[in-house]
């Protein structure tokens, strides 16, 4: 199974030239078009449509089952007549005014930070970099808890004050770690001291608050989607409107990012303010989803991990992550609300513990292969 | 910054004066990081440990003076030689000094479990924070609070070692792995995957307990406030314990500078001096963050002010980290004290907000591959 | 800015005014915050914190959430309407526990859904954040799902969201009983208790207005770093003031546990210590002995005068909160701290 991975390091260098390497992130479409090699893209194009499929799928899914089950118990026949609007005016609300904006800020939360962990990790060279390691989190976390403790926000103020705290933190990210450019290592040792400073700032306004506010920041903290309502799916489904695009424009820049420093250092100025221009993206992107369902753990980090092993493959198509990075996210927030009794666990505790083994064994793996 | 205008000219300003002395100050830092360290020769280096001890004596007094109330040095002496039960004679027995006590314990085993955790993984970034000591300890105390019911110090110190322990094995070992060894981005990662990993799990325990929520919160930032005898006596042995082996290891570490195959040569056995090193690191690290609560950056960020003033000998640098620390920590403590009066600020926020900024100075360095 | 310190000052001194003319007057004082017309006739509404709510039917299947609310229905006797109750801190008084062992009970306030799957029409709660986002939902969201919200007067919100402290007095416990026995039907009830717990401060304030001393107290629990007492906002504060006592952290301008350092505590020196515990719903103030004997065998607190006194005393979490248990409170204290007067 590692041949996977060197052979595939081996071959974006030699594939330079054609410089298809990157297509997974740009749209099926475009991809076959821009092709010169065309048979071995096009299974490449075909392998992630269907794996995107399968997982939409899946998602969909995960959905039905969300919108079923619940510690309001109802059988399929009650949603259903929930649909036909023939249902008690509680048994809608629990349907369609909490389960699904629930599940579908879920979607959008899974999605952005799969979108998110999947340029970072590419940016700084390094599979094993997610927005929870180089800061952004933690900033996003500082300043909501701020918004909690300080001004008992709510939820809208409070990520609000998450994607301020992730924007500033973003910004002050790149600018100690520019040097001549932004090494990838720089950028994740400087992200894990931002990481540390902007934590001792969170505990520390966790003592500064009573227990109940604390709780509420706690929770927060671990990410969660409980009573999420529509202004947060809005939120969320917005911010990936505009921000996939934006992300999908720049992935040209990106294919050249790919291709090392040293090469891309010929193209100057517009290789930095793709990169530039990618970080804040990403950034943006997270800060989104921190900021509607707080730092849900290692999505952003495994989802483009799983994409990019099922398509044995090193890039890593766009849909398909966003898929999973959803799958992930509904089907952990299915087993928080529904498998821990009446007082619901925070999904990312869930998110944390599955994913933790799975990024334990990424680190092996490619330590034993060399990279890093 | 780069020009040398005729320094007459620039004195005129005092902004631009003291930005010069900082430009000079600096490259001169930079010069000493880089090379043997700003003292040269046995002697030098002897007066200059002998006027750090001095200075630590000095923050040490002062830790006894400064506080809520503030004390003479006339008060202290009473309380020893001419006791006489008075609040004064209780607060500096039973709260200042062991509060000092604990600080300068704490404060060396952080700076020499940092330096052995640099030492031994060559690694300019390692510290018990980076390494997950400090997650595993939390994780720990956490369990030990919310399963065992312990409630004293002395209740989770055992846990804490375990949780540290395991910790640092597991971060060390998924860190080395591969050529190259341990290297710092590895190590960082790993460390920062396996805090991460222990968080949820620690979180997971306090958001359904919470009384552990109410106790973790003001633990989880450090702080010496809640010093006091009874944890001094529990945590010296094991502290002294770690400052031996961390003696014994200095030649073998100066060995070890040389690189594996080297100090192999020179017959150290490389997998005895790992294991005895990370031993003496949990020790160390596992005391201090159980005695006061994760405190981070004193470990990281001492043993690089001994080697920029002492050079890279080890046999230098841990005794100049044993002095620095412990200065860096009770003054840190001090300032935690007055800087937000009537309350405290717990030392570990102090520390945080003051060593992030010198890692992050650190990091930007260009020489940062290897020690 | 000097005028919010004054109307904050006078909102004080206003409620211990109210408190006193009510005592005074008997429990002829019209309802202080609700806004209610004080009429007796049950088809009226009622304000709760700004909500209407119509008092034409009683509610037959209730959720309570937080202790003070639960046992103030408990109280009134209604536990046969509650359905569920939630969000409990210390051991249930000990009168009310019959009608708890037959509630369906939640530690701390379970999941939206978990709440609504009882079905019910109403929910009582003296938890000012019960009625948010991260709480149950709205009370305009639960009204339109036909679902009734109430919350105690001592609990209700400025325009922030926020807790306002100076809401904690026994005038709102009172109009929070007669606004219960209203909707419930049990007015009769409620002016028992009213009567009751008025007697009791009254007959306690004029026993202690002879006092010539004015002991301290301080409610503190040891934490890793020093002392969580309780400030000068919080209903202690008050509470002390009844019993003819005085907080010695009153002059902290903050309401619920604060942490102070060792020296501090020494500093003060108060002449009592009241020892909670927290949180869990089997905890009683048996519960303190270990932080008793802590505080009691700490070589650095040898010379509190609690200390060599012995009144390092175990104290009951809930018991300082305006609530049912205020008025007992304030008479144990009393009698505690002035035995020749009460008692």
């Amino acid at each position: 199974m590692s041949t996977t991975s060197t052979s595939a390091t081996a071959d974006s260098g030699s594939r330079a030239g054609a410089a298809p390497s990157a297509a997974g992130l740009l749209p099926a479409g475009t991809w076959v078009v821009r092709i010169e090699r065309f048979g071995f893209s096009a299974r490449v194009y075909r392998q992630a449509l269907v794996l995107g499929c399968v997982l939409c799928g899946l998602t969909l899914a995960a959905t039905a089952v969300s919108l079923t089950l619940g510690d309001f118990s109802m059988s399929v026949t009650d949603v259903l007549a929930v649909v036909a609007g023939e249902a008690s005016p509680m048994l809608t609300h629990v349907v369609v005014d909490m389960r699904l904006p629930r599940v579908l800020t879920g979607i959008g939360v899974g999605a952005a930070l799969a979108v998110s962990g999947m340029i970072l990790q590419r940016l700084a060279h390094n599979p094993l970099v997610s927005p929870d390691i180089i800061g952004i989190n933690a900033g996003a976390s500082a300043a909501a808890v701020a918004t909690i403790v300080l001004f008992a926000g709510t939820t809208l103020q409070v990520a609000g004050g998450a994607l301020t705290g992730a924007v500033v933190t973003a910004m002050l990210l790149y600018m100690m770690a520019y040097r001549r450019g932004v090494a990838g290592y720089r950028l994740v040792l400087i992200g894990i001291g931002l990481t540390a400073m902007l934590s001792s700032v969170t505990s520390y306004l966790l003592t500064r608050t009573d227990i109940d506010s604390a709780e509420r920041a706690m929770i927060w903290l671990t990410g969660s989607l409980a009573n999420r309502s529509w202004s947060h799916a809005a939120t969320i489904w917005l911010a990936l409107a505009v921000l996939v695009p934006v992300t999908l424009a720049l992935t040209r820049q990106l294919r050249l990012l790919q291709l090392g420093d040293d090469t891309a250092a010929a193209l100057g100025g517009r290789v930095q303010s793709a990169r530039a221009a990618l970080l804040f993206t990403s950034a943006a992107t997270a800060a989104f989803a921190t900021a509607v369902a707080g730092p849900v753990a290692f999505v952003a980090l495994v989802a483009p991990q799983i994409v990019r092993r099922l398509l044995r493959e090193r890039v890593v198509g766009m849909l398909p992550a966003m898929a999973c990075g959803a799958l992930l996210v509904i089907s952990s927030d299915l087993l928080a609300r529904t498998a821990f009794g009446p007082s619901e666990l925070p999904v990312g505790v869930i998110t944390g513990v599955l994913g933790a083994p799975y990024l334990l064994y990424l680190l092996t793996r490619m330590n034993r292969i060399g990279h890093g | 910054m780069t020009t040398h205008a005729p320094s007459s000219v620039i004195a005129t300003s005092p902004a631009a004066t003291a930005w010069s002395r900082w430009s000079r100050f600096r490259r001169w830092f930079a010069e000493a990081v880089r090379g043997q360290g700003l003292l040269h020769g046995t002697w030098s280096r002897s007066t200059g440990l002998l006027v750090a001890t001095l200075a630590l004596v000095a923050i040490a007094l002062a830790s006894l003076l400064i506080g809520n109330e503030r004390l003479s040095l006339h008060e202290v002496h009473a309380a020893y030689f001419a006791y006489t039960g008075s609040d004064t004679d209780l607060i500096v027995l039973h709260l200042r000094v062991p509060r000092t006590l604990v600080g300068l314990a704490v404060g060396m085993a952080l700076g020499i479990a940092g330096m052995l955790v640099q030492g031994v993984t060559r690694n300019p970034l390692g510290g018990p924070g980076i390494l997950g000591i400090n997650a595993g300890a939390a994780l720990a105390a956490v369990v030990a609070i919310s399963i065992f019911g312990a409630t004293a110090v002395i209740g989770y110190v055992w846990f804490a070692f375990l949780g540290a322990a395991l910790a640092a094995v597991v971060v060390y070992a998924v860190g080395s792995i591969g050529a190259g060894g341990a290297s710092p981005v590895k190590l960082a990662l790993a460390g920062a995957a396996v805090t991460a990993m222990l968080g949820s799990v620690t979180s997971a325990i306090i958001l359904r307990d919470r009384a552990s929520l109410d106790e973790y919160r003001f633990w989880v930032v450090g702080s010496l406030g809640g010093a006091d005898t009874a944890m001094l006596g529990h945590a010296l042995p094991f502290i002294a314990l770690g400052v031996l082996l961390a003696v014994a290891l200095t030649r073998p570490l100066n060995a070890l500078a040389m690189g594996d195959d080297l100090a192999r040569s020179l017959g150290v056995r490389l997998g005895i001096v790992r294991a005895l090193g990370g031993v003496a690191v949990v020790l160390l690290a596992g005391t201090a963050t159980a005695a006061a609560g994760p405190i981070g950056f004193v470990g990281l960020a001492v043993p690089h002010i001994a080697r920029a003033i002492a050079g890279p000998d080890y046999r230098w640098i841990l005794p100049w980290s044993a002095v620095l620390a412990p200065a860096l920590l009770l003054a840190a403590d001090i300032l935690g004290r007055v800087i937000a009066r009537p309350e405290e600020l717990q030392v570990g926020i102090v520390t945080a907000l003051v060593g992030a900024p010198v890692f992050i100075y650190l990091v930007r360095r260009k020489r940062l591959a290897g020690l | 800015m000097a005028v919010t310190v004054a109307t904050r000052q006078g909102l004080r001194t206003a409620s211990v005014a109210a408190i006193t003319t009510l005592l005074v007057a008997g429990c002829a004082a019209t309802d202080g915050n609700g806004g209610s017309d004080g009429g007796e006739q049950a088809t009226e509404t009622i304000t709760s914190c700004g909500v209407e709510i119509t008092t034409d039917e009683a509610p037959e299947r209730v959720f309570a959430a937080y202790q003070p609310a639960i046992e103030m229905a408990y109280a009134l006797g209604i536990e046969d309407r509650l359905v569920a109750t939630a969000f409990i801190n210390n051991e249930i008084l000990e009168e009310y526990a019959g009608a708890h062992a037959g509630q369906p009970f939640y530690e701390r306030v379970p999941s939206r859904e978990t709440v609504l799957s009882y079905e019910p029409d109403f929910i009582l709660t003296s938890a000012y954040r019960l009625y948010t986002e991260e709480g149950i939902g709205s009370r305009d969201g639960l009204a339109a799902i036909g679902v009734d919200t109430w919350l105690s007067a001592v609990a209700c919100p400025d325009a922030d969201g926020e807790r306002m402290a100076e809401l904690q007095s026994m005038d709102n416990v009172y109009s929070d009983l007669r606004q219960l026995g209203e909707i419930f039907d049990v007015r009769e009830r409620a002016d028992e208790l009213i009567a009751e717990f008025s007697g009791t401060i009254e007959r306690v304030e004029e026993a202690v207005a002879q006092a010539n001393h004015e002991p301290t107290l301080a409610i503190a629990r040891p934490d890793s770093d020093g002392f969580r007492v309780t400030g000068g906002l919080d209903f202690s504060t008050e509470i002390f003031e009844m019993a003819g006592g005085r907080n010695a952290f009153g002059d902290l301008d903050v309401s619920g546990p604060h942490t102070v350092s060792t020296e501090e505590l020494i500093k003060r020196d108060p002449d009592y210590i009241l020892v909670d515990t927290c949180c869990g719903p089997e905890l009683t103030p048996s519960d303190a002995e270990e932080d008793v004997e802590a505080i009691m065998n700490d070589p650095a607190l040898a010379n509190l005068t609690a200390v060599s006194e012995g009144t390092v005393l175990e104290f009951g979490f809930p018991d300082r909160w305006a609530g049912v248990r205020a008025a007992s409170t304030v008479e144990s204290l009393a009698e505690m701290l002035h035995p020749d007067l009460v008692g």
